[in-house]
């Protein structure tokens, strides 16, 4: 990877390696999902025995992550939620993370997943739920943002989420919640853009005055991706490829982000019949494109 | 109290029948959970927001996903009381949990307990269910390994099982863990 430029790859998912089969040279990046490579037998589990690993896909990540940069991306710790972090996750990750090698960085959304009652049944349609925010918000997410770090000890970054119901009247936007964070040393960002796409088209906030706001040294990381419209509404669904106005924001936003360190392109497996390998190709080849129009000149510390 | 709105988010989500009771009186919101003017107030803009409907609809979707994934027979032959049967039981378990093996074999045991009652389903429901569960107690059995495979496309017909006699008026897209 030049050092220059911001590595392209891909969220891992099971139909990767078939994608990198075709390009392998492609693909320099992955960013893999320690939730997909364990089953969680929640916390009434025997003590120690709550996360059963998925052997035999770890080895596949570990054989097709080599001698390309390894991120993780997590989607079950919920760091919005008002309730102490879970520490025996936290430790699942970071001994995942040790497994394969080490992430790079970590990346978790910031979203609402868990509430003290139980949690949001979240498959990939993306069902976040939206945080307020507000300097209480801003606290806990803080906090558990420094234990992480802690255990990790690799940078961390926070993802925007979509939305369908906005909260209203907050003390905070979305992307000062996150200058915020970044100003503060907490973490840095993944913008999904297709997620601010999804907002949008939904009835939030037009991307533009979204990108206009995020400092663009905060940005580290770049998701790309596709949806449908479903019941009027549009879903974050990964079942496509990336709008074109989401490859307009994309060009004309990146070459700002002089901090970035990866563009990534998601997708559902489920989906990879109908993309075929050469849509997702055809995707790598302008993500690079775009990484080529980029121009990294800020370093970013990996100990956060 | 923020623990208390995130809760109601959450229920709000959980169920169409509640936003449905909020919107026609708002004031249920403070009966139910401690809030303040400011967090009651954003409740209501969330409830009344057109975004909810969609939001209730990929919630239920997402709870619907492991069993449609790991069910497709049962859920087929379930038929139009797939509707009913599934409302049921998030309602009786309104907590779904992560590991899509176990919420599936919780959905075996409370089909199998309805049967047992002598509840009337479709005919082909009894025989699908029992080679169906079968499998999953076996996959569960299995997960409790280290050494479970990850296979690629067993799940792929679930936009179909969702088209037909699913929740909704359309196909839901395949929404997957993770």
């Amino acid at each position: 990877v030049a050092q220059n430029r911001p590595a392209v790859g891909l969220l891992y998912n099971p139909a990767t390696p078939d994608v990198i089969e075709h390009a392998p040279e492609l693909v320099q990046y992955l960013a893999v999902m320690p939730d997909r490579l364990w089953f969680d037998f929640g916390a009434q589990a025997v003590a120690g025995r709550r996360f059963h690993r998925t052997l035999g896909a770890m080895e596949e990540v570990r054989r097709r992550a080599r001698g390309r940069m390894l991120a993780g991306h997590g989607l079950g710790l919920s760091l919005p939620s008002a309730m102490p972090l879970d520490e025996t996750f936290v430790e699942a990750v970071a001994t995942m993370s040790a497994d394969l090698g080490g992430f790079l960085w970590y990346s978790e959304h910031l979203s609402l997943f868990i509430t003290p009652k139980g949690s949001v049944p979240n498959a990939q349609a993306g069902l976040g739920l939206p945080v307020v925010y507000d300097e209480e918000a801003f606290e806990i997410i803080s906090t558990k943002l420094a234990r992480r770090r802690q255990r990790l000890g690799c940078r961390l970054l926070l993802e925007n989420g979509s939305f369908f119901t906005p909260v209203p009247d907050m003390d905070m936007s979305e992307p000062t919640f996150l200058n915020n964070l970044y100003a503060g040393g907490h973490c840095g960002t993944l913008l999904d853009l297709h997620n601010l796409y999804v907002s949008w088209r939904n009835g939030g906030t037009r991307p533009e005055a979204y990108l206009e706001e995020l400092d663009p040294d905060a940005v580290e990381e770049i998701h790309l991706a596709g949806g449908d419209d479903f019941a009027g509404f549009y879903m974050d669904s990964h079942s496509g490829l990336t709008p074109p106005e989401v490859w307009r924001f994309a060009f004309d936003y990146a070459p700002r982000f002089r901090r970035l360190r990866a563009i990534t392109f998601e997708f559902q497996e489920t989906y990879y019949d109908r993309l075929r390998p050469d849509g997702v190709v055809a995707e790598l080849i302008r993500m690079h494109e775009l990484a080529a129009r980029c121009n990294v000149t800020r370093e970013v510390t990996d100990a956060g | 109290m923020l623990v208390e709105f995130q809760q109601a988010v959450a229920d709000l989500t959980a169920s169409p029948e509640f936003c449905i009771s909020v919107r026609r009186d708002p004031a249920i919101l403070r009966q139910r959970y401690e809030l303040t003017e400011r967090e009651w107030r954003r409740l209501v803009g969330i409830v009344q927001h057109p975004g909810m409907a969609c939001a209730c609809t990929v919630y239920r979707a997402n709870r619907l996903a492991p069993l449609a994934m790991n069910l497709p027979l049962t859920c087929r032959a379930l038929g139009k009381e797939l509707r009913a049967v599934v409302s049921e039981y998030w309602a009786t378990f309104p907590e779904g949990n992560v590991h899509f093996f176990i919420e599936t074999d919780r959905f075996c045991r409370f089909l199998e307990a309805k049967l047992a009652e002598g509840v009337r389903f479709p005919a082909k429901v009894a025989p699908v269910l029992a080679q169906e569960a079968a499998l999953i107690a076996d996959a569960l059995r299995e997960s409790e390994t280290e050494a479970m495979p990850y296979e690629v496309g067993d799940y792929r017909d679930l936009a179909d099982v969702l088209a037909g006699p699913g929740l909704d008026d359309g196909a839901v897209k395949v929404p997957f863990p993770g």
